[in-house]
């Protein structure tokens, strides 16, 4: 039944691709495509589907629409800061200082509490694509697209940051998917980290499409999955202390496949989650699947939508939220670009049962997307020591907390 | 005939969809009257009426207003060089740049300018097989933030084409780089010349 479902839209989009190509292309256009626009479908030449403006400025406090949020009832949300161009994966310091990486602005910023008021300072600028935030030991890891750097003390030093320590600096250099999310392990010895696949969909290097791991006290970087086309959002699960990761899916496929999805690292090293042969578990690629099978893979554990765009994700620990959301993980949607009806823009709260498996979707905080237009993109969760828990927004450079009270 | 309705829903679409994208919430907003003002520091090179005085500045009329916005606040954070941008974006704030983007985008694009046929019949082909359409519209006229092509000088495509595949000119998020990184010299060229004959 499934499969005949995924033949007939095949079929379909071969079709179109056809009507396309003599309705839109010009004359003597072959068939085989430049690498980074491999795998297009019939809306390929669609200008309607190029992506989205990213967001790098930020809005004015007082123009950010907050009260457009939504959220459950006894669950309260506000704005925290704002002023932090293109502000994204954020860290929480042991004294609450929490660090905000960016993809675009080449900036990182710390924003501090005092007095009940937050400041926001801009403590580095000019790095390239430094996504990724960790916190250990008193340093601040920041994840730049080839290149982990430190900086140490950085705390007492939030004015006049020191000029960071190169870690490790023998990453790929590719634009396509090399912004990284970074987090540290429970153990407090490896910075995880993934190594997107250089394309949308290309048989990618054995270095890429993969979670890797680098040893605080060697050095060295270990591969512990691969098959992942390029996942921005990791968390360890307490307890288990499994990392548990989201996964962005291919584009230009279809409007509603594959799924971005939610995974989980069964075994520490060896998983393969199928890219870019498997999609979702279950979607051979309709090119570079032919004489795959979708068994020869590690399955998600979840299917999250198609082109939501999950980014950041954290497993909710904290004691404010009522006990059912004890173990719950909460889920940024970036939103769709590479659809026509636009989804996602909105962070989704995933419950797990007894057996630790994922039951129950749904939506926690919405309201960016109203209708067919936005005005702003989540991209981080980060749950803060008392309980309350933030959300990052690119689009108008902000940080909003979702708090609750009886 | 079923396949030409198809064809026609998708471009209904398109149209919806790039009207809603220009209503994406902004924070003031941007007035070209004002932006005429604050573009007064930009005419002795862009010139009014946003066609440049020398073929190594880009033309900057009718532009998408998100195209020169985002080049100016990348100017301004220096992930964008050349031309001493930066030191001229340093001072403008967020609203001066949507103002001086709202006042070049609402100009009257540039003339096509003519050019060797056998060229802008490749180009043109090239435009197709490079899916540059893909984004940048099917006459190259820039949609979002993504710049307009069409009219604009042929030396300053071909030296930012160059400058992208080489890496010295840093894209967004990858696209442009990959998409940048097959074309030949003689690619660029013609695919300089095609846009340009484009109005």
């Amino acid at each position: 039944m499934k499969l005949k479902t995924i033949h007939a839209l095949m079929f379909a989009a071969s079709m179109a691709v056809a009507t396309l190509a003599t309705a839109q292309a010009p004359a003597g256009v072959p068939a085989i495509p430049a690498t980074w626009a491999q795998g297009r479908s019939a809306d390929g030449m669609n200008p309607s589907l190029a992506p989205n403006p990213p967001g790098i400025s930020a809005l004015p406090a007082d123009e950010i629409p907050v009260s457009k949020l939504k959220v459950p009832a006894g669950f309260k949300i506000e704005l925290w800061a704002s002023g932090m161009p293109n502000g994204r994966s954020m860290t929480e310091a042991p004294s609450g200082t929490v660090f905000v990486g960016t993809r675009f602005t080449g900036n990182v910023y710390a924003v501090v509490t005092k007095n009940g008021k937050r400041e926001v300072k801009t403590i580095a600028k000019g790095l390239h694509r430094p996504n990724g935030v960790a916190f250990a030991n008193g340093s601040l890891y920041v994840a730049e697209l080839s290149r982990i750097i430190r900086y140490d003390n950085i705390e007492q030093n939030l004015d006049n940051p020191p000029a960071p320590i190169v870690v490790f600096d023998a990453l790929p250099k590719d634009e396509p998917h090399g912004w990284k999310f970074m987090t540290l392990s429970p153990d407090g010895q490896y910075l995880y980290f993934q190594i997107g696949t250089p394309a949308n969909i290309v048989v990618p290097p054995y270095t890429h499409a993969a979670i890797v791991r680098l040893s605080l006290k060697t050095n060295i970087l270990e591969y512990v999955a691969t098959g992942v086309r390029n996942s921005v959002g990791m968390d360890f699960q307490k307890g288990t202390k499994e990392l548990w990761f989201t996964n962005n899916g291919r584009d230009w496929a279809a409007e509603d496949l594959p799924n971005d999805t939610l995974n989980r690292l069964s075994r520490p090293k060896g998983m393969n989650f199928g890219y870019p042969f498997c999609h979702q578990g279950d979607f051979l690629d309709p090119e570079l699947g032919k004489g795959r099978s979708c068994d020869e893979f590690d399955k998600p554990e979840m299917k999250l939508g198609a082109h939501v765009a999950a980014l950041g994700m954290r497993f909710y620990n904290g004691n404010m939220f009522p006990a059912e959301y004890k173990g719950n993980i909460f889920i940024a949607e970036h939103g769709s670009w590479n659809k026509s009806k636009k989804s996602g823009y909105q962070v989704v709260r995933v419950v797990l049962d007894a057996k630790n498996k994922p039951v129950k979707l749904e939506p926690f905080i919405t309201g960016w997307l109203e209708g067919d237009t936005t005005w702003g993109r989540p991209v981080d969760v980060q749950v803060l020591k008392d309980g309350s828990m933030l959300v990052s927004d690119d689009e108008t450079g902000s940080i909003f907390r979702v708090s609750y009270a009886k | 005939m079923k396949s030409m309705f198809k064809t026609k829903a998708i471009l209904v679409v398109a149209f919806f969809n790039a009207l809603l994208a220009s209503t994406v919430v902004n924070a003031a907003p941007p007035d070209a009257i004002t932006g005429k003002a604050k573009a007064q520091i930009c005419f002795a090179c862009h010139s009014e009426n946003g066609i440049s005085i020398s073929s190594d500045i880009p033309n900057l009329a009718a532009q998408p207003p998100l195209s020169i916005t985002y080049q100016l606040i990348q100017f301004r954070g220096q992930q964008r060089k050349g031309g001493g941008m930066e030191a001229i974006t340093m001072a403008l704030s967020d609203q001066d740049i949507r103002d001086i983007a709202a006042y070049y985008a609402g100009l009257p694009p540039p003339p096509a300018k003519s050019g060797n046929a056998d060229k802008i019949a490749k180009g043109q082909q090239i435009a197709g097989t490079q899916y540059c359409n893909s984004c940048h519209g099917p006459q190259l006229q820039g949609q979002k933030h993504i710049a307009r092509l069409a009219g604009q000088s042929p030396e300053y495509v071909t030296t930012q084409l160059k400058n992208i595949r080489s890496g010295v000119r840093i894209d967004m998020d990858g696209t442009m780089g990959s998409a940048a990184r097959g074309l030949s010299d003689e690619d660029i060229e013609v695919l300089a010349t095609y846009a340009a004959s484009l109005n």
